[in-house]
């Protein structure tokens, strides 16, 4: 504050000398409005998310003081970044001197000049910045903010409607009622995890931040953000990203209450391409909310983490988060060298600008680099926006009187391959340090090793996470497939049925316990199980496949042995699976046909008929059984 | 000049306060006279109120929005105590039809002024929207400033104000005591330089 003032003060001496050489004041036309235009106009017009209008000279001017004041103190326009700490696109921040102009223009009493001396206001399109979309997904319900209290904090699920993978180049995302969302976070929601929090669905769900399942493979690549003034971005070619039949879209929305109830009802709209993604981004997140305890009353309280690039990277983005209580965030770099390269500095942070900073250019930092961050809290009572009166300990955590400290980059590999495997492995290999009891650390890097075919590397770290959460159905499925891959049958098949107490419905691990029961010749007991996987899931060709496999390896078996009857049993389940199979029900009716039922036998053979009548065997079977028969 | 009365007339008026009630009737006369709705001229000292409230708002005021609710709450709380309260909107571009749509869609619950000659704002020290002002039963100034302390700067708020300074001031006018505090600093947007 006092060095705030400071500045202050300065710049009002060095401003004096300037504007008392430069004869004439500046007029609105000619000075002001290229400035307003371009920095205040994008936010600040009819429809926009600014709460008045600043194109007009009447606007400006009714609004003048409030401008100059504004703009000196550096709230508006609202950027967090310090100037010099990276450099980013779309900068949103006055130089000193458009700050001066202003200052000189208000001082002058605001003159409007010649019309005809600046440019022409700027148009703002009501619609869709990038055209029509080719696919708009609307929230189902609307959500009504109440009219005070503090800031809500909710998430729509979205539900795109594709028959087919898409790849999406850019999103629109239109909060629906701009003056009260002060940002929007959309997150790809794969696995449909997060309808867990809906109480009914369509309805939404409160929460500030929120975590979503991904798989290892395919993990987080874009941030999808939007905050007032922001301009859709289109990916560059090869940087799209993929939209299955059947993932979700989780908007996450920050809104304010405006002394009114009023609904809001965002949509977005999404932009595809034909051409997929060969380049192959990831997000890092830096962040040690396990160390966020910060005692009641710290000014001061710091939390840092590190991570060591596995690779050279090109980093694309960052996006800094905290709550409340950050006071200074920052995030650099060092380079193998011990240089410092600095990614983002927000030296006065406050929650309800925050933002993704796109970088203009791509920051490259090599293998070795370390990148870190540095975050500042403040949880004493001269901090206003502290949610506790008196100040009390406050833990790391999803809600907004938690606290959270996370530093996002989205990085590039450098080189053509999909290399994100190699960062992943680094993260929960850090993750690991920081975390020893975690969960999620040890499930992760054993679920990647084995991704990598690494069975052996992966067991010990699933069976941690095994030890550390015993229900967890995922890491027992997990467990099991790795056992199954070094041959450890007996010890998979626990596993898998573990994970089935925990959660019967968990199809692919029932359909796991049933091929493990196959390979070790149990296969009756494989049949029952791929018969509940079959029968739940009957797009699952590969569940049909291997059902059919099973039972007629069964039925054989039963005909080895001379069971014949138990044998057309399987085999007649067969053919209900398969009902254009002629051969199927040919063999079907010799079996009957062996077991001495011989009116099954000749129904068989007429099925196998009706389906292909020139088929010489069922023919021949047919006229045999009939003798038999009388 | 009907403000000059009610500014309490001095028993014994000496070189200094005579001139301040000179100045003060001059301008008086120069200054049009705030007025309801329907544009007539409202004499808000002239009743028996035992406390006036002002506060000053626009309608594009996201600061002076974002308090309707409370200022509804102090009003419904307040009104059955024989204390007036009126909302000010200084800005002349503010005609009668924006503030009617504005009190409608709000819900403030409060009567309206318009002040576009600055007669109330002058009278209540008002810098900012929302500023509130509250006046003795004889018509004195007795406190102006901020209604609580949720807004500390722009763009920092907290949660929740902790103190209630208008209330505050309310309540110790009626009980008939000095208001502790009788000057806060105000957070909003500024009211337009007369013109």
């Amino acid at each position: 504050m006092k060095a705030a003032l400071a500045g202050l003060l300065a710049g009002v001496l060095l401003n004096l000398p300037l504007s008392a050489a430069s004869g004439a004041p500046p007029t609105f036309h000619a000075a002001i409005a290229p400035v307003i235009y371009r920095e205040c106009s994008p936010c600040h017009h009819a429809g926009g998310s600014g709460p008045f209008p600043l194109v007009s000279y009447r606007d400006v001017k009714g609004h003048a003081r409030q401008i100059a004041d504004v703009v000196r103190r550096r709230y508006m326009p609202p950027w967090l970044p310090e100037h010099g700490y990276g450099d980013f696109a779309d900068e949103r921040r006055l130089s000193d001197a458009q700050m001066r102009l202003i200052e000189d223009w208000v001082k002058a009493g605001s003159p409007e000049g010649d019309p005809s001396a600046g440019p022409a206001p700027p148009q703002f399109s009501t619609g869709w910045e990038l055209g029509t979309p080719d696919l708009v997904i609307r929230a189902s319900r609307r959500y009504l903010v109440p009219s005070s209290g503090p800031d809500v904090f909710w998430n729509f699920i979205l539900s795109p409607s594709i028959g087919h993978t898409r790849y999406v180049k850019a999103v629109e995302i239109r909060p629906g009622n701009a003056r009260l969302v002060h940002h929007a976070n959309l997150l790809i929601d794969r696995n449909r995890s997060a309808r867990v929090n809906e109480k009914e669905p369509g309805a939404g769900f409160p929460g500030m931040d929120l975590s979503i399942e991904s798989a290892v493979a395919d993990p987080e690549s874009h941030f999808l953000f939007w905050k007032p003034g922001s301009v859709p971005y289109e990916q560059p070619k090869g940087l799209s990203w993929r939209l299955d039949p059947g993932n979700d879209l989780v908007l996450n929305v920050h809104l304010q209450p405006s002394g009114r109830p009023e609904p809001v009802q965002p949509s977005i709209g999404l932009y595809f391409t034909d051409v997929p993604p060969d380049r192959y981004p990831i997000l890092i997140q830096l962040e040690h909310d396990g160390a966020l305890q910060i005692p009641a009353g710290a000014p001061d309280f710091l939390v840092g983490d590190d991570f060591t690039l596995p690779l050279d990277v090109n980093v694309l983005a960052v996006y800094p988060h905290a709550h409340y209580l950050g006071k200074l965030l920052e995030g650099y770099a060092t380079l193998p060298g011990g240089k410092r390269k600095w990614l983002v500095r927000v030296p006065a942070w406050d929650l309800n600008w925050q933002a993704v900073y796109r970088y203009r250019e791509p920051v490259f930092l090599p293998k070795g680099t370390v990148l870190s961050m540095r975050y500042h809290y403040d949880n004493s009572a001269s901090n206003p926006r502290n949610p506790n009166r008196p100040p009390k300990e406050v833990h790391g955590g999803n809600q907004s009187t938690d606290e959270m400290g996370h530093l996002w980059l989205q990085v590039l590999p450098v080189g053509t391959k999909d290399q994100r495997m190699i960062l992943e492995e680094a993260m929960f290999r850090r993750r690991l340090q920081k975390y020893p009891a975690d969960f999620s650390a040890h499930f992760n890097l054993g679920g990647l090793l084995l991704s990598r075919k690494d069975a052996a590397a992966a067991i010990p770290y699933l069976k941690d996470a095994v030890r550390i959460e015993p229900d967890q159905p995922a890491a027992r499925n997990t467990l099991g497939a790795a056992l199954e891959s070094e041959g450890e049958w007996d010890e998979a098949i626990g596993q898998f049925r573990a994970a089935l107490r925990s959660q019967p419905r968990y199809w692919n691990a029932r359909y796991n316990l049933a091929n493990a029961l196959a390979r070790q010749g149990l296969i009756d007991e494989a049949i029952e199980e791929f018969r509940q996987v079959a029968e739940a899931n009957p797009g699952d060709a590969a569940a049909r496949e291997h059902f059919m496999e099973a039972l007629r390896e069964s039925g054989d078996a039963y005909a080895a042995r001379g069971d014949f009857a138990k044998a057309a049993g399987r085999y007649a389940d067969l053919a209900k699976l398969k009902p254009g199979d002629a051969d199927l029900r040919n063999s079907l009716g010799t079996l009957y046909a062996r077991a001495g039922d011989l009116p099954r036998a000749i129904e068989a053979f007429q099925a196998a008929l009706a389906i292909d009548p020139s088929h010489q065997g069922a023919r021949l079977n047919l006229k045999m059984a009939r003798q038999m028969a009388h | 000049m009907i403000y000059a009365a009610d500014m309490g007339a001095p028993r014994r008026a000496t070189m200094f306060s005579a001139c301040a009630l000179l100045l003060c009737t001059l301008y008086a006369a120069a200054a049009p006279p705030p007025t309801n709705l329907r544009g007539e001229s409202v004499d808000l000292f002239s009743s028996n109120a035992k406390a006036r409230v002002l506060v000053f708002v626009r309608s594009d005021c996201p600061i002076s929005n974002r308090y309707a609710p409370e200022l509804k709450r102090i009003y419904t709380e307040y009104q059955k105590e024989g204390v007036e309260f009126w909302l000010v909107y200084a800005d002349k571009a503010e005609t009668p039809a924006t503030i009617s749509k504005h009190l409608q869609e709000y819900d403030f619950g409060w009567p309206a002024l318009r002040d576009p000659g600055y007669t109330l704002v002058k009278r209540s020290h008002a810098t900012v929207t929302p500023e509130a002002a509250v006046f003795n039963a004889s018509g004195a100034l007795v406190y102006h400033g901020r209604i609580d302390d949720q807004y500390v700067d722009f763009g920092k708020s907290r949660l929740r104000a902790g103190k209630h300074d208008l209330e505050s001031a309310i309540a110790a006018t009626l009980a008939g005591k000095p208001v502790a505090e009788p000057a806060t600093r105000a957070i909003g947007c500024y009211l337009a330089d007369l013109e």
